[in-house]
Formats: C-alpha cells, structure tokens, sequence
C-alpha cells in the first residue's frame, strides 16, 4: 500500500465472508478437475506416465521375490536372470519418470498460471462483468497469486499420486494375496488405521492452514507497506518500532507455520511408519509358517519389498486429503477476489500462450466504441460508506468542450465524486443517475475509460515498463504518443532521457520527479484522445509555469475537461466553477 | 559457485544456528536415537530367518516378531517428536535472519528502494527465509537421520563381516558421490527460477499496487499480455530447473536399482559359498532397502535444498549490500536551531548527468529559507543531501559547522525531519502512523500533535481506529496534514518541507500554513515548493536552476527587486487572492 489511501475502506483479505467456511468441501474437485483441464494434453500425457512410474515398483518386487526364492533353494543361475529383470523393470520406470516430469513441470505452471491470470484479469478490470472487489494490500495479496494458486497446482499433483498409488496397490493386492492370503489379509489393518487416522485429522489441518496463511499475510503485508515507505520510516527513525512490530507478526506466524508443518510432516511419518508395523504384523501372523518353512524367503522378500511402497497409497491419500483442505481454503481466499466471489470465476477457461512452443501473437486491445460527447449529466448523485455520506445530492451538466473545476475544502468529497464519475467506487453504495448525451450509463466502470473518458488520480501511479508503455498502456501510434506527451507538457523531459520513448522506468516508476510522474500520467490519460478528462487536482505536483502550459494545450485539443484544482489560474479559464464541502455542491 | 562462497554459505548458516545451539544439541540426539532404532529392526528379522532356517519353534518365532513390532512403534513416535522440535527450532532461528533482513534492507539507501520494488523484497526477506526454514526443518534433520542410519549400518556390517561393511561403505560413497555431481547445475538453474518467479510477482504487486489507475485507464489487456510474457519465463526457468535435476534422479535411481540388484547377486553367491547364513544375505536386502529410501528423499528433498541454496545466496547478497551511507560520526553539532552550509556541492548518479554542480549556501541557524525552481531543478536533490539520503560527489555539506558525515545517524534522525511530498501511510491504526508505530509516545501527545495541525476529527474519532484495511482512510489533504503531525511529535531542529502544502484547497492552506509558520519557528526550514504562496512566511529566498543556485539573499529584498528572477516568477504565477494579512505578493 504505497499510495495515499483515499476515503473509501478497503476490501479487507482477512475478512469473514458470508459463506460458510465449509462450503468448498463438495466444489474443491469439480474446479480442480477445470483448472487441470486447461492443458489437457499436457496433464493427461504427464498423468499416464506417472502411473507406469508409480505401478512398475509391482513387477519389481515380484521379480525380487523369485530371485530370493531361488537364493533361498541355492540356484545362483536362476538368481542372476531374476536380477536381471529388477534392473530391466527398473529401467523401464525410469524412463517413465523422465519424460512425464517434464511434462508436469509444464502442467504444474499452466495451472497456477490460469489461477493467476483469472485473479489479475478480475483486479485489472474496467467494470463489466469479469471485474472482481478491488484487494486491500498489495503486499498481502501476493499470497494468492503465489502461496494460494500453489495449492490447488499440490492438490491435483496429490490427485495424480494417488491414482498411480491405487493402480500399484491393487496389483499387489492380488499378487500378495495369491503369495499368502493370510498375511495379506492382516496388511489391511496398518494401511486401514493410516487412512482413518489421517481422516479424523482433516479439519485441524484446513484451520491450521487457513491461520497460517492469515498470518503470513500479516507479516508480509507489513513488509511490503514498510518497503515502499521506506524513505519515511528511516527520516523517522522509526527502524525499531517498526522492527518490535515485525517481530510481533512473525512470531505469531510461527506459531501458526509450526502447528502446520507439524500436523502435515507427522501425517507423513504416521503412515510411513505402516510399513514396519506392517512387516511385523505378517511376521507375528505367518510365525507359524514361518517355522515350518511353508513362508519361504522369496514371499517375506516380496512382502518386505512391496510394504516399502504400499504405505505409499495411506500417504498419498492422507497427503490427498491434507491437500484437498488445502485447496479449498486457496478457492475460498482467491475467490474473493474475483467478480461476484465466485470460486468459478478463478477457473474460467482462457488463453495463456506461455509455452515457448504456443503460437504466440499478441490480441488486440480491446476498448469501448467511442461516443461523442455532447451532454454530460449528473443529478441526485450521492455516494456513501455505511452510514456516512461523503457526496450528497450532487447534480450539474457540462457541455461539450466544457471546462468545469470543482474545488472544496479537504475531506470535502471531490475525490470521491469525481471517482464515483468513472465508477471507480466499488465499496461505496452510489446512488443517482449520470448520463451521457442523455443516456443512462449502466456499467460506468466498463464505460468511462479511454476513448470515452480519461482519468488522472491525485497520486498517480506508473509501472516498471517504457514509457512508452506507461503512456499507451498497450500499442499506440508514433503520432499518438508523441501528440500526448507534447500536450502534457513533458516532449523535452523524455527526448533528454537515454532512450527517449523506450526507456524502462523504474519500480512504480521512482526514476522520474513528482512533476514529471504527474505528467506522464496526464499523457496517459490523454494519448486516446479522450472525450471527456477526468482530473483530480493536475496541479499539486507541477510549478505554476509548467500548470500554465498544461491548461493552455488542454484548451487547444477543445476537450471535454472536469478537474479539481485551486489555482487562479483554472478559475480563469473555467466555464463552470463548483464548489463542494462536506459533500454538497454550494456553487459560486 | 566458488568455494569460496560455498565457505561462506556455511559459515552464515553456523553463526545463524549458534544462538539456539542447546535445541539443535538436543534434537540431534533425539534423532541419533531414531537413527539407532531403525538400524536395530532388522538385525532382529535377521535372526528370526537364521533361526526359522535352524528349525526354532513358533512361539520363539513369534517373540522374535513381536520385539521387531515393538521397534517399529517406537521409532514412528520419535519421528512425530523430531518433527515437532525440528520445525520449532528451524522457525525460531530463520525469524532471527528474517529481523536481521528487514533491519538491514530498511538501513539501505534511496537508490535501492528506487530499484528493487516492495514485491521483490517480501521475496526475499519472507519467501527466501521460510525457504532456509524449511530447509533447516525438514531437510537438515532427515539428512542428519540418514547419516546416522548409515553409519550405523556400515559398522553393523563390518562388526559381521568386514567386506561387507567395506562393499556398503563404497556403495554409499559412489552413490552419493554421483548426486552431488548433479548438483552444481541444478543449483543455478533453481536460482534462475527464483528469480524468474521474483520478478512474476514483483510485477503482479506492482499492477496491484497501481490497479485503481490501470482499471481508469481500460490496461487489462495490456497486463495480461505482460502477464503471458512474465508467466512464459517462469516457465521457460522452471522446466530448464527440472531437466537439471532428473540428470540427479537418474543417477539415484540407477544406484537403488544396483543396490538390489548386487545385494541379490552378491548374497546368492556368498550364501553358495558358505560366508553368510540366508539371514545376514536378507539383511542385506533390507539395509539397501533402509538406504534407498533416504537416497530417494534427498533428491525429493534436493529441490528444498536448492531452493534454501538459491535462497541462502541471494540472503547472502543482500545482506552484503552495503548502504553507502555509513554511521561513523561521533561529533554533535550545538544544541538548537541547525544551521545548514554547503561549499562546492555536487551530485550525480553516475552518469554525465549531473544533478546538482558547485552549490555554496549558508542557512543561518533558526532562518527558513525558500528553495525555488522549475522541476528537475535540483532542489528535491538538495533535501535529499540534507537529510543525508544519499551521499554528495563532491563538496561538503555541514549541519551546526558539523560536516554531515561527522554526525551520528541517530542523532542526526531526531533532530531533522521531514515533511514528504508524497505521505506513506501504513495499515495500521491512526495512532500507528503518526508514531510510526513507536509505543514510547503517549497518546495525549498525538492528540496535542493532531490537534496542532487542525486534525481534530481525527483524535474524536478514536486514535486506535484502523487505516487502511478496515476503517477508511484519508483523503491527500488530511494526510498532508498527517505528516505535519509526526513532525510535531518529533521537534526536530531542522525541518524539510518538500511541496508540503500543494496539494489542499486555499481554506486549508491557510489553516496549514499557519501551523507550518508555527512549526518554523524556533527551528531552521527548508520549504521547497513550487507554490509561490506557500513562501510568504519564509525569511529567505534560494533559487535553483539547472542543478546551481542561480540567486539568494532574503525574500522581502528578492521581492522588492523587479529584475531578480524571483520577483518575475512570481508575475508569472497569476497567483489566487492574497490573503487579508498581506497586499503585496
């Protein structure tokens, strides 16, 4: 959280949603089965050859059997042809492994990659039906981008292990049942207990889990604010507080991280230790056979050899269920920020062409048809949060090729009518009507973007990009470009940096002063040649000369202009001048 | 990836576990007990085969049995236990490194943070320390395990028979030998990664960050395609990672395969020739089988340990980055007002650009002086040199006839202040960010400092009431007015006001005004603006131009002189109506 937070509250991640906290157990596998089906090809492909890895163990082990068998009756030939096929079936599930771990790597980010891009798709939009709750802190948000979308990529991974372990387990069901009926029988109890045990411990592993994540995303929420402000913090001398703070927030994440690592690693070593149990319970229960030599060594070889692998299926599945937990809190968390919080909504097929073998060309921008403005009309417009009204009851009209300031006091509520224009207030109830040419508008957030209107916020915010890219925020002409930056008064300022146009600005755009931030975001607003221009006081960061040269291109364009501001110098040139405290217009 | 820094790896990492070094003590011996539990187990199938084959009876048998069984219980509980003190003590030790992190970053320069945005370094200071965590949780403790099961069964073997302590000691050693050759490259290339994914999230933060203006501006199709080309790298990285790790696998399965495959052959032989009784050629089997299994771990384990790798590098790093400002001064400059006097003072960022050329000032002590100049004119540079930032090129900068280096960086915090053009707020509460989160001061001193500065509503709202995330916020004007009050609560004796007041509306600004006339006096200003009417109080005037002082002296004498460039940029600025106090701009 870098900028200046304005009125509106935030959408707070942590927040309790009205849904209950179970409400993913039945939906988890039906929207993992959608995100593992945005590449189908690679995840059946890397499915497939996970499942000759993870059933060959079984030929193995049976070929084992017989080479001690034959060990056993003193056959050293016979022996070494057994051995032979161990390094044969060997070979064969190595090959396997290979192939299909690279094309799960590639299946793995696809996944996490459809997640990402349904998140970012639902930040990033102008309104329309795609445009999700504006997130809080950028810093804590990572977390879903990063920890939550890895979650579901383990969940279908887990999904992929536990077949493959079924197919092995039921194979080695029916050799070590044709071997020894008994001793197999008694396998079912270890194998048995593991499953139940690591089922009675789901829910405390989603909790654990879930507060894990909360916490987490306290402790990086706070670095992140701390890093962007760190100017502020080190002039303040405020390292240490700021330190005692952190501390706070990390040891209560570690808290949280060890009853969760905890729970998950014992879940593991619980059914990794079946496999002993295992062994000693076919040795108590064969003891018999054992002594009067019908359990030859060949079987206590084959039964040593597959119990090393079965306990593998009670993991996975105790693994599986962790993992499906898991996954349902990242739905539960991503949804949030998606629109209408619907876990559907991260899942939505799409695009990504990221495999370096995709055909990859870039689609087209896509923006609103152009509507010449001739009227723009607000009445009865009124903004509140809760049960505070920031803007109360505002109407007024502006012609074509207006210039209309609005001023006020602070806190008056200029910001937020003038975001509320463009539909940039999602957490607020609106209400009032705003038309254009007569119209109604009914999705402003989808409509009041460039070509139509334009916006430039009080702390304008640029990416590490060119500056080219900054301005066109997608491709744009030479003319274009340069038409912008020429009314935005800033040609000179970018002719004298090292690469002109296609130079990298820095992270959020640091590189360049206030003023020239200022203005390189004035030329983004005006590089589509909007209808209408939105700005909330232009001239805070600019000296006056600079404000002069700014006013006068604006003038030259004959664009529709709404800004704020306080200077004479706007006054002058305004056609309408408004006047807002506390939320109500008393015009001058 | 020199030994050198390979040495130095291990050397942070001993001096980061030497604190809490009772609790690894421990830990080690809890698994050394472990470690000697498992290897018991099957020594007593063993005998339970040698003895089936010399005709015992059942119940012997079955006693046999039921010791192996007791074995195995007790060795899974001691796991649970190991895990539980392993992953305590991992967590409190990397806290340590994540603290030592977040202190060392915040002491870096300006130019860092100009560079590195936040999204990277939560990458860094978090995502690379929970990865040395788990690194030291779960990897350190199984590979301590293993060791000491492996060990332990070589001398077991040798105490049977020396040749075959000997066979595993050298099948051991040439199995490992050949995963750590896989290593090297599968470090870098993990490394690679890291920075591929660093720098996917550092951009998804920065959108995040941004989205209110990218959203007004319709860029969601230019995100997402960045997005496309951000993803395609990580990919590209992710897949080059893995190819560099199945070279390992490789290597590790063929060794477990050849293990059982000479455990086999070599027991059918020795059994043939009368050496080993069936038992000890089964014990055989299951000690490959006991080997096998950490062996495969490792290289499942191996991504963790190259992620930590990775991690530990770049912690490394980072950590060796030094601010260029360095804390060496030990003089105090007299009590009061600081006088501010620069000589020949220069700063360039190492390009021929340089931003500031040969400013001589002299700011007397208890004066406020107006710094003037078009944008890029150097004077954010100059507030920058001031509060000791960054370091000057050339020339000295000196602080009550103190040379800016000389003074202690504590000292010299508390007596200069700043009020931002751009005002960083915190999620936190009211209180949180006027104190900076600092306890020591009370709440009846935010409340005088709120106050002071007309932000009145702000203390009869509650001081504890959320910002950010919760509660709302704060519009530019109040926040301006913020910033004033952590001034006010610091009294400083030199105060930089940077475009303070530009952003509030006349009646505002001149309740602002007023507390900021008030906040000068008795101190020593600095106003750089751009605002003309913000200057009416200051005593002197400073005009830059092109990175030099272009003009001085005091403004009453600036403004009564029609040709000093002052007096014609304040024609030129068509300024709003003077206020009553004053009929002369």
């Amino acid at each position: 959280m870098s900028s200046i937070v304005v009125e509106p509250p935030q959408h707070d991640d942590d927040s309790v949603s009205p849904l209950p906290p179970g409400s993913f157990d039945g939906n988890v596998w039906s929207l993992a089965w959608r995100v593992s089906q945005h590449r189908a090809r690679e995840t059946w492909l890397g499915w497939s050859l996970f499942i000759v890895f993870f059933s060959m163990p079984a030929a193995t082990g049976y070929l084992l059997g017989r080479g001690y068998d034959a060990l056993a009756d003193g056959d050293t030939t016979a022996t070494m042809w057994w051995a032979g096929g161990v390094a044969a079936s060997e070979t064969v599930r190595m090959v396997a492994v290979h192939h299909g771990a690279l094309i799960w790597t590639k299946a793995w980010i696809h996944m996490q990659s459809l997640l990402r891009a349904n998140m970012l798709a639902a930040q990033m939009a102008s309104g329309g039906p795609e445009a999700g709750q504006p997130v809080g802190s950028a810093g804590a948000a990572i977390t879903h981008f990063r920890d939550d979308a890895e979650d579901v990529a383990n969940f279908v991974d887990g999904v992929v292990d536990v077949s493959g372990g079924l197919v092995f387990t039921v194979i080695a069901g029916f050799v070590l049942g044709s071997a020894d009926p008994s001793a197999a029988a008694i396998l079912v109890v270890p194998l048995l207990g593991v499953a139940v045990g690591t089922r009675v411990l789901d829910t405390r592993i989603k909790e654990y889990r879930a507060a894990d994540r909360a916490a987490t995303a306290h402790v990086t929420g706070l670095l992140g604010d701390v890093m962007a402000a760190a100017t502020t913090v080190k002039v303040n001398d405020a390292t240490e507080p700021v330190l005692r703070r952190l501390q706070t927030l990390v040891d209560r994440r570690r808290r949280t991280a060890v009853r969760d690592r905890v729970l998950e690693e014992g879940v593991q070593a619980f059914s990794q230790g079946a496999a002993d149990v295992g062994l000693g319970l076919v040795l108590l229960v064969s003891a018999g056979a054992i002594a009067s030599g019908s359990f030859a060594l060949g079987e206590l070889a084959l039964f040593t050899a597959y119990l090393g692998w079965l306990s593998f299926l009670p993991r996975m599945v105790g693994r599986l269920l962790a993992r499906r937990k898991q996954a349902g809190v990242a739905f539960d968390r991503m949804r949030r920020l998606v629109a209408d919080e619907s876990a559907d909504n991260t899942v939505r097929r799409r695009v990504l062409p990221i495999d370096p073998a995709d055909h990859r060309s870039r689609p087209p921008v896509v923006r609103p048809a152009r509507v010449p403005l001739e009227r723009f009309d607000v009445s009865g417009l009124t903004v509140t949060y809760g049960d505070r009204v920031a803007v109360d009851d505002v109407g007024f009209t502006v012609g074509r090729g207006e210039f209309v300031v609005i001023t006020g006091p602070v806190g008056a509520g200029k910001s937020t009518l003038l975001r509320s224009l463009l539909g940039l207030e999602r957490n607020a109830s609106v209400s009032g009507s705003i038309r254009w040419n007569g119209v109604e508008i009914d999705d402003r957030a989808a409509f009041m973007i460039p070509p139509n209107a334009a916006f430039l916020s009080q702390v304008p915010q640029l990416i590490s990009d060119t500056v080219a890219d900054n301005v066109g925020l997608g491709p744009v002409t030479v003319d274009e470009l340069a038409a912008a930056l020429r009314i935005a008064a800033i040609t000179d300022d970018i002719v004298a940096m090292p690469a002109g146009v296609d130079t990298m600005i820095g992270p959020r755009g640091l590189r360049l002063s206030g003023g020239q931030r200022q203005r390189l975001a004035t030329a983004r607003a005006l590089v589509h040649v909007p209808e209408l221009v939105v700005l909330d006081d232009l001239s805070s960061a600019l000296d006056v000369e600079t404000e002069l040269h700014l006013w006068e291109n604006l003038a030259t364009t004959g664009m529709t202009v709404i800004a704020v501001s306080h200077r004479a110098v706007a006054f002058e040139r305004a056609d309408q001048v408004l006047r807002l405290e506390a939320g109500r217009l008393t015009c001058r | 990836m020199t030994t050198h820094r390979g040495a130095s790896r291990w050397d942070a990492l001993a001096s980061l576990l030497r604190p809490d070094a009772a609790r690894w003590v421990v830990l080690g011996l809890l698994v050394a007990a472990g470690a000697a539990l498992t290897i018991t187990g099957p020594l007593v199938v063993r005998r339970l085969v040698d003895r089936a084959a010399d005709g015992a009876d059942t119940s012997e048998i079955v006693r046999l049995a039921s010791v192996f069984l007791v074995i195995a219980v007790t060795t899974q509980m001691l796991a649970v236990v190991v895990t539980w003190f392993a992953t305590v003590a991992a967590w409190r030790t990397t806290n340590g490194l994540r603290m030592q992190m977040a202190r060392h970053v915040l002491g870096l320069d300006h130019e860092f943070h100009r560079t590195h945005t936040p999204g990277e370094l939560i990458q860094r200071v978090d995502g690379d320390v929970t990865s040395v965590s788990e690194f030291l949780g779960k990897v350190v403790t199984k590979a301590a395990g293993a060791a000491m099961v492996v060990a332990g069964m070589i001398v077991v073997l040798t105490v049977i028979d020396w040749r075959l302590g000997l066979g595993m000691a050298v099948y051991v050693a040439a199995a490992l030998a050949v995963v750590v050759r896989g290593r090297h490259r599968a470090v870098s290339e993990s490394s690679d990664e890291m920075g591929a994914l660093g720098r996917l999230y550092g951009g998804i933060e920065e959108r995040l960050t941004a989205a209110e203006d990218l959203r007004a501006s319709g860029a969601a199709d230019h995100v997402a395609w960045r997005f496309v080309e951000d993803s395609e790298e990580a990919l590209t990285s992710a897949v080059r990672r893995e190819r560099a790790f199945l070279v390992m696998w490789w290597f590790v399965q063929a060794a477990v395969a050849a293990g059982w495959v000479v455990a086999l052959v070599l027991g059918a032989w020795l059994v043939d020739a009368g050496t080993i009784s069936l038992g000890t050629a089964f014990l055989l089997f299951q000690y490959v089988l006991l080997v096998s299994r950490p062996l495969e771990e490792v290289v499942h384990e191996l991504e963790t340990v190259q992620k930590a790798n990775g991690a530990m590098v770049r912690v490394l790093d980072l950590m060796a980055t030094e601010a260029t400002v360095v804390d060496e001064g030990r003089t105090s400059p007299p009590a009061g007002p600081l006088s501010v006097t620069a000589s020949a003072l220069c700063f360039d960022y190492g390009d021929d650009q340089p931003v500031l050329s040969d400013v001589d000032l002299a700011i007397g002590s208890g004066r406020s002086v107006g710094i003037v100049g078009r944008t890029g004119s150097g004077k954010t540079t100059f507030s920058r040199l001031v509060l000791r930032l960054v370091e000057p090129t050339d020339g000295t900068l000196a602080l009550g006839g103190v040379p800016i280096a000389d003074i202690p960086l504590a000292e010299l915090r508390s007596r200069v202040a700043l009020v931002p053009q751009e005002v960083e707020l915190f999620a936190g509460t009211v209180r949180d960010n006027v104190t900076l989160f600092d306890d020591g001061p009370t709440d009846v001193a935010v409340g005088d400092a709120l106050r002071r500065v007309g932000l009145d509503v702000l203390v009869d709202a509650g001081l504890d009431r959320q910002l950010g995330a919760a509660g709302s916020g704060l519009s530019a004007g109040q926040a301006q007015l913020l910033a004033l009050a952590r001034v006010w609560l610091r009294d400083p004796d030199l105060v930089v006001l940077d475009e303070a007041t530009a952003r509030v509306d006349p009646e505002t600004e001149a309740r602002l005004e007023a507390a900021v006339a008030d906040l000068m006096r008795g101190r020593t200003s600095l106003v750089i603006a751009h605002r003309l009417s913000t200057l009416r109080s200051v005593d002197d005037i400073v005009v830059f131009e092109g990175g030099r002082i272009v003009e001085q002296g005091s403004r009453s004498q600036l403004v009564g002189d029609d040709d000093s460039r002052f007096a014609r940029l304040l024609a030129m600025a068509l300024e709003p109506a003077r206020t009553p106090t004053e009929t002369t701009p």
